[in-house]
């Protein structure tokens, strides 16, 4: 929560309007994420979908994992081990 | 993985951890919950389980910032962190609030919710914690951990 989502939120928000709808999210650096860091990636997930685009998680610890799999939204996302191979994936 | 219920766990020989108050800000959540994880090391609790409690407690105190002080700064949060003689810990946290009713909170794992944005704290909190109980109308959570 706080200024950490508020930012990411900023973020993707602004790639978006700028026609960037396809989002790679390097997590490598992120110990945790709460439930406000999920709702706003399953949020922005299905917006970019309905614009042709998707959101593809790089790196998820396995907290992160776990936390996904607990709200019952890990296998909504694509997930890489780094950031070429999500980019790729969008081709 | 957790029961509600008017019972639990016998209160009378807890040992004070940790007591803090935070002001209603998303800002100062940080801080109480690497208290608390800090705390946890010390008592050697495994990673995996600290990590269990600190994101429930994170949760918990969102809720109270958001919902039951409406991120009004100029309240303020308790938060405490006992132990019983067995190596069971709880956390309380308290605000200011009215409190709400923890059993209409919708189930975010539905096909209607799995895109909300929003809902789905307390239901994680009930994942983590191995028994959570709320008290003073749902101003008041008490989790445990085994």
């Amino acid at each position: 929560m706080g200024q950490a989502v508020d930012g990411l939120r900023q973020a993707i928000q602004e790639a978006v309007s700028a026609g960037d709808t396809r989002i790679v999210l390097n997590l490598a650096e992120v110990p945790m994420i709460d439930s406000s860091g999920i709702g706003l990636l399953v949020r922005f997930m299905a917006s970019t979908k309905q614009l042709g685009g998707n959101i593809k998680l790089v790196q998820p610890n396995k907290y992160a994992i776990q936390t996904l799999r607990l709200v019952g939204v890990l296998n909504l996302f694509e997930i890489f081990d780094n950031d070429d191979a999500a980019v790729d994936s969008f081709a | 993985m957790s029961a509600e219920s008017s019972g639990g766990p016998e209160n009378n020989a807890l040992s004070e951890l940790l007591d803090v108050n935070m002001p209603a800000d998303a800002e100062a959540v940080a801080a109480v919950v690497d208290s608390i994880s800090e705390t946890l090391e010390r008592l050697e609790v495994p990673e995996q389980k600290r990590f269990e409690v600190a994101l429930a407690v994170q949760e918990a105190l969102a809720n109270a910032v958001v919902h039951g002080c409406g991120n009004d700064r100029s309240k303020q949060i308790r938060c405490r962190l006992k132990s019983d003689p067995k190596g069971r810990i709880v956390i309380i946290v308290t605000d200011p609030g009215p409190g709400f009713s923890p059993e209409l909170q919708p189930d975010p794992k539905g096909n209607e919710n799995l895109y909300a944005d929003h809902g789905r704290g307390v239901y994680l909190i009930r994942q983590l914690m191995d028994e959570v109980h709320f008290e003073r109308s749902g101003s008041e959570i008490m989790m445990w951990k085994y």
